[in-house]
């Protein structure tokens, strides 16, 4: 009873930021937050808990929005059985599907668990909720989504002009 | 191992049927005592549904959720609570001053003179239909007399409904405070499989009802406003009608209820128009467009508020409803009939938004059905 009791009363008085925030941190999307931010963001997200080979999401299906990876790796494909292209193998820190906080296409690969993962989950009612209560955070998130976006456009660019100078 | 598996499939859905029939058993058993409760919460929903966005919109501004919440409720009981002992003050005030000016020995009197001007500016054949004199002055004495009882069982009625008021606005309170987290808790127990469409399902049922309530303010809004209008003309050629404010509030309260609130918005009109014109002359024996006749203005006040119903219901609901419900007429005639079967007109007003969240679960449940193989 000792020892329940005093660490519930001075809960959060060490000021350490949870965990969530500490892997919401590492993420691009989430660059130049303050920590008031963090913690409002924080609110928001779902945790979610995957087993291993479970699918988080299949390709074509309906996408409301991104994954974040607390714990665990995830395996990004195309196809399945002998025809599976992976795309992307990804760990700790890492996200994927930020593409459906933008539009209402259908998932464009499989994203399956490698092993028990643990991930974050911010999806676009979050954002709209978001967009009304608290429009600076949103304007950030969709900022940062910008630059990514960009950022991958100006890779996926440079690729090209490779492939068509060979 | 294929039997293995069926086997396992069936022991699975006899389960399920069994928990499903143990549940439903229980909540029978204890629905007379939670039913209060959950129709409490139902309205703290509504109201939270309809808040949500000043909340959020003030939240914004000031950057504290609890006192956007205390802001906004409290506005709201202001607002509602200068209205209401306004209201009550002058109702009484010319409730006592129809008391004064009419005898009650007189009413009898007076029902007999407006009998025999009401036949009496009738055609030969339609007369035949009315009642004689006598009859006709003792149905409108039963008349008053009934709605003044109602009115004494009304007073009753308060007391009762102020404590549930009490209940719902801390309902509201907690919901408008913590609405985020527990959306957030409600969505944590969706299986990862169906989670993303759960969370759509649910915004979408946010969306459908707060659009659909706000709607239905403006539209309420509109009507009061466009009555209060009506009235002021009315009594620009003569109708003497008292109350405007609160009867163009009433008849704008009253068209929450489709179909049947724009009539009861009507009657406080009538009533009033009635108690301050007995004993006119000219008010007993005027005639609508100098063709009908129309004592104390009855018709005319009909027709206005058929007027304003139409410009409501033809121009102004589907302006900024548009498709926000987009259920089909006959399907609110039904749900109106269904809900007014079960629960009265609290049942009326809520039958639409259950139609439509109804709806949306439905479309949500055939588009999952549809996209199975992708989840």
């Amino acid at each position: 009873m000792k020892n329940g009791l005093w660490p519930n009363l001075f809960k959060g008085w060490d000021n350490k930021e949870s965990e969530t925030i500490n892997t919401l941190k590492l993420i691009p999307v989430f660059k130049n937050f303050t920590k008031k931010e963090f913690l409002e963001l924080e609110k928001l997200v779902h945790h979610r808990n995957f087993s291993e080979n479970e699918f988080i999401f299949k390709n074509n299906a309906p996408g409301e929005g991104m994954y974040i990876i607390m714990k665990g790796s995830i395996k990004i494909s195309i196809g399945d059985g002998k025809n599976e292209k992976i795309l992307a193998n990804l760990q700790e820190g890492d996200f994927f599907g930020e593409l459906a906080l933008f539009d209402d296409e259908p998932r464009s690969a499989n994203a399956i668990s490698l092993s028990e993962s643990k991930l974050i989950g911010f999806f676009t009612p979050d954002l709209l909720a978001l967009k009304d209560r608290n429009p600076v955070i949103t304007n950030k998130i969709l900022f940062n989504l910008g630059q990514i976006l960009g950022e991958r456009l100006r890779q996926t660019n440079s690729l090209l002009l490779d492939q068509q100078k060979k | 191992m294929i039997k293995k598996t069926e086997n396992q499939d069936y022991i699975k859905l006899i389960y399920t049927l069994f928990i499903i029939i143990i549940s439903s058993f229980f909540i029978w058993l204890i629905w007379p005592f939670i039913s209060d409760v959950i129709l409490k919460l139902v309205f703290a929903f509504l109201f939270t549904s309809l808040l949500l966005s000043s909340v959020d919109s003030l939240e914004r501004k000031i950057k504290n959720r609890g006192m956007s919440v205390l802001v906004v409720t409290f506005f709201v009981i202001f607002v509602i609570g200068i209205f209401l002992t306004s209201f009550i003050s002058q109702l009484s005030n010319q409730a006592s001053e129809f008391s004064q000016r009419v005898n009650p020995q007189t009413l009898t009197q007076e029902f007999n003179n407006l009998g025999n001007k009401f036949t009496e500016s009738l055609p030969d054949f339609a007369s035949n239909f009315i009642p004689s004199n006598n009859d006709f002055a003792i149905t409108l004495s039963k008349f008053i007399d009934s709605a003044l009882n109602s009115l004494a069982s009304l007073a009753g009625a308060v007391g009762g409904f102020l404590i549930n008021a009490i209940m719902i606005l801390i309902f509201t309170i907690i919901l408008l405070s913590e609405y985020h987290s527990f959306r957030k808790t409600l969505v944590a127990g969706i299986s990862n499989k169906f989670f993303e469409s759960g969370l759509k399902l649910i915004f979408n049922i946010e969306q459908s009802v707060s659009s659909y309530l706000r709607g239905q303010f403006i539209a309420a809004f509109s009507v009061g406003l466009m009555s209060i209008l009506g009235l002021v003309i009315l009594n620009l050629i003569g109708a003497n009608i008292s109350l405007i404010i609160f009867i163009g509030i009433i008849a704008g309260v009253a068209n929450l209820i489709p179909l049947v609130g724009p009539f009861v918005g009507m009657i406080p009109a009538i009533l009033i128009a009635f108690m301050n014109n007995i004993g006119n002359e000219i008010a007993t024996s005027h005639l609508l467009f100098g063709i009908i006749p129309s004592p104390f203005f009855i018709f005319d006040i009909i027709l206005m508020f058929m007027i304003v119903q139409q410009i409501e219901g033809t121009m102004i609901t589907p302006a900024i409803m548009g498709k926000s419900v987009g259920l089909h007429p006959l399907m609110i005639m039904i749900s109106l009939l269904i809900g007014g079967t079960i629960l009265g007109p609290l049942g009326m007003l809520f039958a639409v938004p259950a139609t439509a969240i109804l709806k949306i679960i439905f479309q949500e449940i055939m588009f999952v059905r549809k996209n199975s193989h992708l989840l």
